[in-house]
């Protein structure tokens, strides 16, 4: 027998919020944060005879929380059209001699030690909210999911060049939103 | 040389560019004149870096980025009732 068990009376308790907050960091609005934690207890429930005591319960149940969400972002691919529209211009600004203003400056943080600053994770986590859900979805599938471009591009049916404009705009529309919500300039 | 004429406004996007693939041999040369001279472009590449560091970071199982969040009481009871009626 190994030592981890399964108790599923206590999934609720245990885990319930852990989820839906990290839900609503990978989908936009809390009906469909909700609905994932949902579909992730009852698939769970199904699945118990997988789990083979080799990681924690949280670990295993995080797995197909992810399993779930994945299966989300291939479903929702019906209803959402991928086209750049207007809509989607970039937000960043350029002056008559085509520089960048503001001019980006350092953020005052280390790269490396962002990942540290819970703050910091906590305005990125908003201001990913703030973005279309076209580019919500395809920010997540890249920077969280950690999808390779070829997969998004195959799976959504993308242009690569048009991926790449999204990421970039969507990078740009966070950039923005972080240095008004929270970095102070230099 | 159209290399010499590239402004900020064109590195950028080259710049998120080589983030998601590898851009070709030509590009890569455009990009790095540029990058050699523009502190402002290297500024640009920390700050999409430190984007996607911490995105990678909320992407973790102990993520606490959104603390303040609880699922809705109805829901858990829902889930908790599912479970007791088919476990």
């Amino acid at each position: 027998m190994s030592e981890e068990t399964l108790e599923p009376e206590k999934w609720v308790e245990n885990y319930a919020d852990m989820l839906y907050r990290y839900t609503l960091v990978l989908v936009k609005g809390p009906d469909v944060a909700d609905e994932l934690v949902q579909v992730t207890f009852f698939a769970a429930l199904k699945s118990q005879h997988t789990f083979a005591g080799k990681s924690t319960e949280k670990t295993w149940l995080f797995g197909i929380f992810k399993h779930k969400t994945m299966d989300r972002f291939r479903s929702s691919k019906k209803n959402l059209n991928l086209d750049i529209t207007d809509a989607d211009a970039d937000r960043i600004q350029f002056d008559t001699t085509g520089h960048m203003t503001p001019s980006p400056n350092n953020w005052n943080v280390d790269s490396e030690k962002a990942t540290e600053n819970k703050e910091l994770a906590q305005v990125l986590a908003k201001c990913m909210n703030g973005l279309s859900e076209k580019f919500h979805h395809i920010f997540v599938l890249k920077e969280i999911e950690g999808l390779s471009s070829e997969k998004i591009c195959k799976e959504f049916n993308l242009k690569p060049t048009n991926l790449w404009v999204m990421l970039h705009r969507a990078r740009n529309q966070l950039k923005l939103c972080m240095e008004s919500n929270w970095l102070t300039k230099e | 040389m159209a290399i010499f004429k590239m402004t900020c406004k064109d590195v950028y996007p080259l710049i998120s560019e080589e983030m998601d693939h590898t851009i070709s041999f030509s590009r890569r040369v455009r990009l790095k004149m540029p990058l050699a001279i523009c502190n402002l472009c290297q500024a640009y590449i920390r700050q999409l870096q430190t984007l996607r560091n911490l995105a990678r970071n909320l992407g973790k199982e102990n993520s606490q980025a959104i603390e303040k969040k609880t699922l809705s009481p109805d829901t858990k009871e829902k889930i908790q009732k599912y479970i007791k009626e088919k476990n």
